[in-house]
């Protein structure tokens, strides 16, 4: 916000909403840490104090959607003012969702944790790494009104892609190894699309820095490397999992 | 406005910087050749040069805003297009205002005819002391000699044209004086249409007027549109955006930018533009 406007509430309603969703992200930020953290040490306490932060996010988003709305009402915004505040409205959103993936890996670690550990278990923190280093460049890009920067995150989410892939190919290789592998692989699975669809939010959110600093939507293809839905391991044909 | 006649933004972005093309190539790009077109337009009041070196292209068929802050010269522009200020000493214009290519600005100018293809509405409604009949009758005498049943016809269709009839129909004959701001202000909107213009200056036509009189004068000029080309001064800027096809933004009796309304309202180019669009201006 370069120059101010003549009315000063206007300024400071646009800055508590940029405010909010710079809270929202270090929130989300953080939320993402510590289910990483749940995951490696197998830490269920913490998993479940994730799960409960969750809350304190979707009231964020509330606090937003409420700002946006008398914003709308009472401003009239208009050109780069009308950005800030549509772009608030749909980052808010994104973060939202970002929190919420955040919370179901928690989540879902307190169950793996009632089991033995898988060797899976070690790729998806690196997965979780790169989603928090996506959401938070994005978010800093966000805060420095950087399309560039932006544009360097929509780009890199192709390389979590590419180890969603590679996890999804290995996790449906333990499954057919050993049937006990089942339970514990299966959240995994659903942990890995969680963590990948974090990145899809990170780039979505990238693509709103971008028009909101550019004014025209980004109308090029986002590469992706997300090749799961055509994957297919063939069981081995001799081996025990093979009908008779 | 179909896109392929848009210019690449590059290209128009170039010309801000050319003073010597700025008002012609930034105007509204159009299939159809503009309605009115001026050219290199100053005008003063006096010693005071209100407007310095206009150069603008009106289309026909569509509306076009003017907008900027108090004294940046829009309200002078639109008074130099049917010469209104010709009633009043010390004022003058130079340059060209060429309406269907004949400039209007010539000396051997007839005014009143001038006048009848070129309407205005004022700020303030101005109807006549007389007859809401009479109102509308009154231009049209002027200009033509019509049988009673004939100019009762002309009546009901400005005044239906003006979305007013519906209203006024069973008291014709009462005082225009006796209507409603609004009312009164639609009255004249038929009165300028009665006598079939070409185009029509609005000079802020809803401000002095409620919400709901303001909405049926932007219904009103988004009907018009279709048969007029109306240009149309206000300060507010969210009619200018809901009610126009172009906008131009001036300031300080220049023409900062102009293009289409939508444009101008979501991604200016010029900085000045979006300050004032966006109550940043000072």
């Amino acid at each position: 916000m370069a120059t101010e406007h003549i009315i000063k509430s206007y300024d400071e309603e646009l800055r508590r909403l940029n405010n909010t969703i710079t809270q929202m992200g270090g929130l989300g930020e953080s939320q993402l840490a510590a289910a990483i953290e749940a995951v490696v040490k197998r830490d269920s306490e913490l998993a479940a104090r994730v799960v409960e932060g969750d809350a304190r996010v979707d009231q964020l988003e509330r606090e937003v959607d409420g700002l946006v709305v008398r914003l709308l009402a009472l401003r009239q915004p208009m050109a780069r003012d009308l950005r800030e505040i549509l772009a608030a409205l749909r980052i808010a959103s994104d973060l939202e969702r970002i929190c919420d993936y955040a919370a179901n890996v928690a989540k879902r670690s307190i169950v793996l944790n009632q089991s033995p550990p898988v060797k899976p278990v070690y790729t998806l923190p690196r997965m979780v790494r790169l989603a928090q280093a996506l959401t938070k460049d994005v978010l800093d890009a966000y805060v420095a009104r950087d399309a560039d920067k932006a544009l360097v995150v929509w780009a890199r989410d192709e390389e979590l892609d590419e180890m969603y892939s590679s996890l999804f190919r290995e996790l449906l290789t333990y499954m057919m190894e050993d049937p006990r592998n089942i339970t514990a692989c299966t959240h995994l699975l659903f942990m890995a699309k969680n963590v990948e669809r974090i990145g899809d939010h990170a780039t979505n959110i990238a693509e709103t820095v971008y028009f909101l600093v550019n004014g025209t939507p980004l109308t090029q293809m986002r590469p992706k490397r997300d090749n799961s839905a055509e994957t297919m391991i063939a069981p081995r044909s001799s081996g025990a999992n093979e009908p008779t | 406005m179909a896109g392929a006649h848009r210019r690449p933004v590059e290209q128009r972005t170039e010309m801000i910087a050319d003073p010597a093309i700025f008002g012609a190539d930034l105007a509204p790009s159009t299939a159809a050749p503009p309605k009115i077109v001026i050219r290199n337009l100053h005008f003063f009041y006096k010693q005071f040069e209100a407007l310095k070196g206009i150069n603008l292209d009106l289309p026909d068929k569509s509306v076009t805003a003017f907008i900027g802050p108090s004294g940046c010269g829009k309200s002078t522009l639109l008074r130099v297009i049917n010469r209104i200020y010709d009633l009043y000493p010390g004022q003058r214009a130079t340059g060209d205002v060429l309406i269907d290519g004949r400039n209007v600005l010539d000396p051997g100018q007839d005014l009143n005819l001038l006048r009848a293809k070129v309407g205005m509405v004022f700020q303030k409604p101005t109807p006549f002391p007389m007859s809401i009949a009479d109102n509308i009758a009154f231009g049209i005498r002027l200009y033509e000699q019509l049988p009673a049943s004939e100019m009762e016809d002309r009546i009901e269709q400005a005044l239906r044209r003006a979305a007013l009839w519906d209203e006024v129909k069973d008291k014709l004959k009462q005082s225009g004086l006796s209507l409603s701001g609004g009312q009164q202000q639609r009255l004249c909107i038929a009165r300028a249409i009665a006598v079939e213009p070409e185009i029509l200056l609005l000079d802020e036509p809803a401000s002095a007027l409620d919400p709901i009189s303001t909405q049926r004068i932007e219904e009103l000029i988004s009907e018009l549109k279709t048969d007029y080309c109306i240009v149309i001064v206000t300060h507010n800027m969210q009619q200018a955006a809901r009610s126009s096809d172009y906008t131009a933004f001036m300031y300080l009796g220049e023409l900062i930018e102009v293009d289409e309304t939508e444009t101008i309202f979501t991604k200016p180019r010029v900085g000045r533009t979006e300050d004032y669009i966006t109550g940043r201006f000072g």
